[in-house]
């Protein structure tokens, strides 16, 4: 007979019979909260905002009094299977849901309850134990107290695979640090895991495996001693699960292996097993569920970086294979993520793989990603953007300057996302280094004005790639552009940028100054505008310079102002004179001094400029560095071990000398 | 064609095929190896007690999956979802497709009794939150409302969903999802011997001729064309 639906009590009404004195009733009333809630995230949600959570916490530590106080077995143990069962599910990917059972105390009963002697109970407490473990809200756990060791020991051991898979996500979930993952391995915690490798069934060996990756990570120490005197035979066997029937046990084999490549360069280095991977991966995106979404991941992770493997997946085909898998269009947001990250790994360094990326048209088709529904989505494709915009040769010949890839990049300036935005800026950073003449489209589509608007913005991280984005637009740009951008940006605004509080701000400020003035005399006027506040805020901020890089851009935005005229370098000079007469060493020195090498270089490229022998005030501007005692410590550098500064300082000794020095 | 390809006549593929042994605990083995993983209870304890053979589950879990089996294919699906949450609350937890599809038969088995407000009711409140976190549940979900638009839904374009191949298909998803939670492989090991007989046949095709096997069931060797 087809079933009826029942009238179904309203939630409230079940909650309110949680409560009740009736055992029947109330058991009842919570086996129908657990039906109802499992498989449907929008039911968890509604029972978690009436308050379900304590209410079946509450059974559950109502329950174990009765059963320390040896009261009705077999109801109380349905009691405890029931709510255990209800509470793991609410934690079920479900991270309000964690915090709630957490909040509502649960936690240490269920740590209690893995030793009540009913099955049934001890299977629901460790499945809800383990949905906790599975989200980034669970307790830490303190492997370094023994008695927690041993805890972890003993559910390993268990014979119940829900027990031991317990003990599995503990340490996949709370093992961190070299530390830790070193007190695994002393208390043999990795021989178990591999025994359950080999001889576990198909749960025990994928949640070994992520365990196993999880006490690897960035520890090539404990990877020696595992693959140990034995050598290759442990790491066969998780090579041999790469070949797995079963497409999650592949995945995470291949996962473990490339935890291990990354930390160890003496383990899975020869091309056998490189290629291996890479074949691996690419077939495991034809599975249409999560594997296949967390494939490209696991590819990424083993190509980032690294160009040779890059090559090889590249003969592999995997370009197109990505462009096959993204054409069919309706992908999971988080695959669809995955692949383009994926090519944008690819496409980082090498220019073969960004030919293959652009001969395939694949371009369009991230382009259309850029308007996706999903912030990952747009941020993916906008990083895998500035992989590809990394072309020379594409870039010279005006191939991104488009409106069908600035228009949507541009809108994305305006993202509600963060990480959008700077991913975006991060683009457009290279689309605008456009040898061509093509940068008015930049301007004509509003992104300029944009930019500059975004270098207002509250985050530090959005001002400081706006600021690079403009820095590389004006980059060689003609003057006209860069009279735009000064007049859009304002020198009141470029130079508090100068002095904003973030370092990396300030850097890319000055940097943008150093472009600006690049070139033509007239835009070195630029930095005199209003009362030379640009040209003061440089001074300030040179006086104080927090790190190496802000000197280099600093000094050479001076530089470039003192290749101007007289008027231009006197004003440098008063500039690197304003701190003398004090005990304080004048910045000039200080940088000299530096151990950064550029940083030395700029210093002395302006005095370079400062002396040269065609200007009238030279002589004059010599002597007071003279007294400064600038050409001494140049003199001092003659042997620099840079080869830019060893000879920025001949020049300056050599134009010294055309003054009479001795 | 003139056949380049080796022959080799039915006397000799015999003689061949004699030398090879396979032991009687292996077939059995390969019998109750089908008869837990289709789930046939009391074969699997008859057939136990005749020859020995040990199962690779105990006879009560079968029995517990086949009570879920039967719910779907009665159209109980309700019972059958309480009872798969008795078991492994984990499994429609983490299988939202096979909840859709347990949810979407619940729906069918509503429309199938014409209790219209009711369906219309459950998949308001049940499922069209599916369809909201997924889009092909979305789609499924449009069909089978669509069976509520036609008069004579014997004959509109989604009729085999009121059909009974709908109940065992997705009992089959369900038995399939129970097996792999309890790590056991979802197929029989029978049907992968199939398969492969099969595959190896075709790629010997292409080396030789010989005695192949056509009828799986009488598993008669069938002269080589000469």
């Amino acid at each position: 007979m087809p079933s009826a639906t029942v009238n179904k009590p309203r939630p409230s009404e079940l909650l309110s019979r949680l409560t009740s004195a009736e055992p029947e009733v109330k058991v009842r009333a919570l086996r129908e909260v657990k039906n109802q809630i499992i498989g449907n995230r929008t039911k968890k949600l509604s029972f978690l905002k009436l308050g379900a959570v304590p209410a079946v916490a509450g059974i559950l530590a109502d329950s174990i009094d009765d059963v320390t106080e040896n009261n009705n077995c077999n109801n109380t143990n349905n009691f405890l299977v029931q709510s255990a069962a209800a509470l793991g599910s609410f934690a079920c990917g479900f991270d309000a849901g964690v915090q709630a059972v957490l909040d509502a105390g649960a936690f240490p009963n269920l740590l209690r309850l893995l030793a009540n002697p009913n099955e049934k109970v001890v299977d629901a407490v460790a499945r809800a134990l383990r949905m906790i473990y599975q989200s980034k809200l669970a307790p830490k756990y303190d492997f370094l107290q023994q008695k927690n060791m041993e805890f972890l020991i003993s559910l390993l051991n268990s014979e119940k695979e829900t027990v031991s898979g317990l003990g599995a996500s503990i340490i996949t979930r709370s093992c961190e640090t070299n530390l830790e993952q070193k007190a695994l391995f002393d208390a043999g915690i990795l021989r178990k895991l591999n025994s359950l490798l080999e001889g576990g069934s198909l749960s025990q060996r994928d949640a070994s495996l992520e365990s196993l990756a999880t006490v690897f990570r960035n520890n090539p120490e404990v990877i020696s001693k595992f693959a140990g005197p034995e050598i290759g035979r442990p790491l066969s066997s998780i090579i041999d699960l790469a070949k797995d029937r079963y497409p999650r046990t592949r995945l995470l084999a291949c996962m473990c292996l490339i935890v291990i490549r990354n930390a160890s360069p003496h383990f899975l280095q020869d091309i056998g097993i490189k290629t291996k991977l890479i074949h691996i991966l690419l077939e495991l995106l034809d599975d249409p569920g999560q594997v296949g979404d967390e494939a490209p991941f696991a590819f990424s992770s083993l190509i980032a970086q690294k160009e040779d493997l890059q090559k090889l997946a590249l003969e592999a085909n995997a370009i197109d294979k990505f462009h096959h898998h993204i054409k069919k269009g309706s992908l999971h947001p988080r695959r669809y993520e995955g692949i383009l990250l994926a090519l944008a790994d690819m496409c980082s360094k090498l220019e073969s793989c960004r030919s293959k990326f652009l001969s395939l048209q694949v371009l369009n088709l991230v382009a259309d990603a850029l308007t996706d529904y999903n912030a990952g989505v747009r941020a993916a494709a906008c990083i895998c953007l500035k992989s590809v915009t990394r072309s020379i040769k594409n870039l010279s010949a005006g191939y991104f300057m488009n409106e069908t890839i600035v228009i949507p990049l541009v809108q994305l300036f305006l993202d509600p996302s963060t990480s959008v935005q700077v991913a975006a800026l991060g683009a457009t950073s290279n689309i605008v280094v456009d040898f061509t003449t093509r940068k008015s489209i930049f301007v004509q589509c509003g992104g300029m004005k944009q930019l500059v608007q975004l270098a207002k913005s509250m985050e530090s991280s959005v001002r400081s790639n706006a600021l690079w984005a403009l820095k590389n637009f004006v980059f060689q740009a003609d003057n006209r552009l860069k009279e735009g951008v000064f007049s859009e940006l304002t020198a009141s605004l470029l130079s508090s940028l100068i002095r904003d509080p973030e370092p990396s701000v300030q850097e890319q400020a000055l940097a943008l100054v150093r472009n600006l003035v690049d070139g033509c005399i007239n835009l070195i006027e630029f930095v005199f505008a209003e009362d030379g506040l640009i040209l003061g805020a440089i001074g300030r901020q040179l006086q104080c310079a927090s790190k190496a890089e802000i000197g280099i851009q600093g000094m050479y935005a001076l530089c470039n102002v003192a290749s101007g005229n007289e008027f231009h370098r006197e004003a440098v000079m008063q500039l690197l004179f304003t701190q003398m007469g004090d005990k304080n060493q004048s910045f000039v020195v200080k940088f000299l001094q530096s151990n950064d090498s550029q940083l030395r270089t700029a210093t002395v490229w302006t005095i370079v400029n400062l002396t040269c022998p065609s200007s009238p005030g030279a002589p004059c501007r010599l002597e007071k560095l003279r007294n400064a005692g600038i050409v001494s410590q140049i003199k001092n550098m003659v042997n620099d071990p840079c080869v830019d500064v060893k000879l920025r300082v001949r020049t300056v000794l050599g134009q010294s000398m055309a003054f009479g020095d001795n | 064609m003139a056949s380049s390809k080796k022959v080799i006549m039915r006397e000799e593929w015999e003689k061949r095929l004699n030398h090879i042994r396979i032991r009687k605990e292996d077939m059995n083995k390969l019998v109750m190896n089908f008869l837990v993983t289709e789930g046939y209870a009391e074969a699997v304890a008859k057939f136990r007690m005749e020859t020995g053979t040990e199962p690779d589950m105990d006879v009560a879990m079968i029995m517990d999956r086949m009570a879920v089996k039967e719910a779907v294919q009665c159209g109980n699906v309700e019972d059958a979802i309480e009872k798969v949450n008795d078991l492994n609350p984990e499994i429609l937890d983490t299988n939202p497709e096979l909840f859709f599809h347990l949810q979407q038969q619940r729906l069918i088995e509503l429309i199938r009794n014409e209790k219209i407000e009711e369906a219309l009711e459950f998949a308001q409140e049940e499922l069209a939150p599916r369809g909201e976190e997924n889009q092909s549940f979305l789609e499924e979900l449009e069909r089978t409302i669509s069976l509520l638009v036609f008069k004579d839904v014997s004959n509109c374009p989604v009729r085999e969903l009121l059909d009974s191949s709908q109940r065992l298909k997705t009992a089959n998803e369900v038995n399939a999802a129970i097996l792999t939670s309890q790590s056991h492989e979802k197929d029989p090991k029978l049907h992968s011997l199939l398969k492969m007989l099969i595959w190896a046949q075709n790629q010997l095709d292409e080396k030789a001729t010989y005695p192949r096997i056509k009828d799986f069931l009488k598993a008669t060797l069938e002269n080589p064309a000469v």
